[in-house]
């Protein structure tokens, strides 16, 4: 529809719209700004300075950033966050992918998944519960093994980096269900034609992954991947549930180390400039995702 | 046509099995929560023994404040999106239906603030409660989960106006409608489905947050219900461990159960927002 086809008053009434569109967007701007944006700024500030809460925070420039990369903890804290970005993207998103892939036009496939789902609504603290009582010393999991006549079993939530590990398999536990949904909704989006014509052709199980499944899939699976990935960088909940990140460091995140050094230590500036360092480690990571997300939605 | 009745056969036992082995924790969580506190021995996990859920789960409840905060929680999980989801509609008609100028700058403004972790805005946030008396008070929690909600909602909500054909704007605009008027006569109704999902998602992830009601809050009635198991999991999980598994058990039913029920909503929410 053109300008021509609105009358005078219609065309004055447009403009008026155009005034009024300022007011809708203003809610979310203000909210968004004060509460997100404005911390945001601060954090940043206060990370170049000295600053326990009481007083003003003093400039010192880039002192906590060397301060924090001098810490043989914060090194552990960014090498265990590394684990758990390496960890949750082969378990979670592998196993989420193969249920996907074997429920896939399978009869049942909706019940069969279901079991996988039942986790993923649970908070990480829940998990957390769960598998804490599961990994306790002669726990359940203790138990299960004795029965098949291993008795020398390890400390699952005490030997570093063996905590670790066993939190990112409670994470898979609780996130293969979500990924396997993603890349079911992504396979069922899939065309039928060149699948056809391929098995036409007699391609097999596995060449058909391989040439028309996983291409068609990369999308789909750059976002899964980018969720992942940020995801993982901010664990938070589940290790300080399980571990709160020791034995000592043994078992932080920086998430962790962040919360540690400003609500436990009261080193404001120090844990300011933990969490710029996890932000911009996120925001790169999440570059691989948003360009996927913004590209192919703002087309128009 | 024999080969393929047997590649189904093994596709649907590796997934029974599977599913089985998931089940396990959930089974054990069952068990071992319905053991009274008398008969729950941390050595045998496997085979129940008796049947005290409800005993267990009223003593939770007791415990740590755990009741106090399930209606706390029940308060921002509802509210909070609520809110979210007009806000983040409003932006998007705004937008998409009344052509903001540099709308999508705008956009990308809203949205932006999801991209970064909250470890970005817990201090200032802290301080700033502190200082307002917003601090452990149900007020503060409202705003805070509002606000971190917004950006997912906008960005949604945009994408699916996007899908609505602008001369349905152009032919309420020459019926002399107000904006006012479009949006909540016209716009929102169409988006019912899609405010449902962001409604649920949203709702889950804040029954569901831990770290905001750490840092902001402290007392009973304020505290939600996930930093509340945390505080009743470190302080009673050693003597009362069947208490805290049946307190595990309670504040996690809620959020499985809703999305075990509109797993449709889900999808629908995740493939809208590619979430």
């Amino acid at each position: 529809m053109t300008d021509k086809t609105l009358s005078p008053s219609a065309l004055r009434r447009r403009d008026q719209y155009r005034w009024s569109a300022l007011g809708f967007i203003a809610p979310g701007v203000l909210l968004v700004a004060v509460l997100l944006y404005l911390p945001l700024l601060w954090t940043t500030f206060l990370s170049l300075t000295e600053y326990n809460g009481l007083g003003d925070p003093e400039w010192i420039g880039i002192e906590n950033y060397v301060e924090m990369f001098d810490d043989p903890g914060f090194i552990g804290s960014v090498l265990n966050t590394l684990l758990w970005v390496a960890g949750t993207l082969l378990v979670p998103v592998g196993i989420g992918l193969g249920v996907a892939l074997l429920t896939w036009n399978l009869k049942g496939g909706t019940w069969l998944r279901l079991p996988f789902l039942i986790p993923y609504a649970l908070s990480g603290i829940g998990v957390g519960v769960i598998w804490s009582f599961i990994l306790s010393g002669d726990g359940a999991l203790d138990q299960a093994l004795a029965a098949f006549g291993i008795d020398d079993t390890p400390r699952w939530l005490v030997d570093a980096p063996l905590n670790t590990v066993v939190m990112i398999l409670a994470t898979a536990w609780q996130g293969v269900g979500v990924n396997a949904l993603l890349f079911t909704i992504g396979l069922q989006s899939i065309p039928r034609e060149p699948l056809e014509a391929a098995k036409m052709d007699g391609a097999n199980g596995l060449r058909m992954f391989r040439s028309i499944l996983w291409p068609m899939l990369r999308p789909l699976t750059a976002v899964v991947v980018g969720l992942s990935i940020v995801a993982s960088l901010k664990t938070f909940d589940i290790v300080q549930g399980m571990t709160k990140g020791g034995p000592g460091r043994d078992s932080e995140t920086l998430a962790l180390t962040m919360y540690k050094e400003t609500f436990v230590n009261s080193e404001y500036g120090l844990g300011s400039a933990i969490a710029v360092f996890l932000t911009v480690v996120t925001l790169i990571a999440s570059i691989l995702y948003l360009r996927q997300q913004l590209s192919s939605k703002h087309g128009a | 046509m024999q080969f393929k009745s047997t590649a189904r056969v093994i596709r649907t036992s590796v997934l029974a099995v599977l599913g089985l082995i998931w089940l396990l924790p959930v089974y054990l969580l069952l068990v071992n929560a319905a053991k009274s506190p008398e008969t729950f021995t941390t050595k045998e996990s496997w085979l129940p023994t008796d049947f005290s859920l409800f005993g267990n789960i009223a003593e939770a409840l007791e415990l740590s404040g755990l009741a106090e905060s399930a209606a706390s929680t029940l308060l921002y999980s509802v509210v909070s999106p609520a809110i979210a989801v007009l806000v983040g509609a409003a932006a998007g008609f705004a937008i998409v239906a009344l052509r903001l100028r540099h709308g999508f700058a705008w956009f990308v403004a809203i949205f932006g603030g999801t991209v970064f972790p909250l470890q970005m805005i817990l201090l200032p946030l802290f301080d700033a409660y502190s200082r307002t008396g917003l601090f452990d008070t149900q007020a503060g929690m409202i705003v805070v989960y509002t606000a971190i909600s917004i950006p997912f909602s906008a960005f949604v909500m945009r994408n699916f106006f996007s899908g609505i054909a602008h001369n349905v704007f152009e032919a309420a605009v020459i019926d002399g409608a107000t904006t006012w008027r479009i949006f909540a006569r016209v716009y929102l109704p169409m988006a019912s489905s899609a405010l449902v999902a962001i409604f649920i998602l949203q709702a889950t992830f804040i029954w569901n947050d831990f770290l905001l009601g750490l840092v902001l809050s402290q007392s009973d009635t304020v505290r939600p219900i996930v930093t509340s198991l945390a505080g009743m999991q470190s302080t009673y999980g050693g003597a009362q461990m069947s208490t805290v598994l049946a307190g595990g058990l309670l504040v996690s039913l809620p959020t499985v159960v809703l999305f075990l029920f509109t797993q449709k909503f889900f999808a629908r929410g995740l493939a809208l927002g590619q979430y």
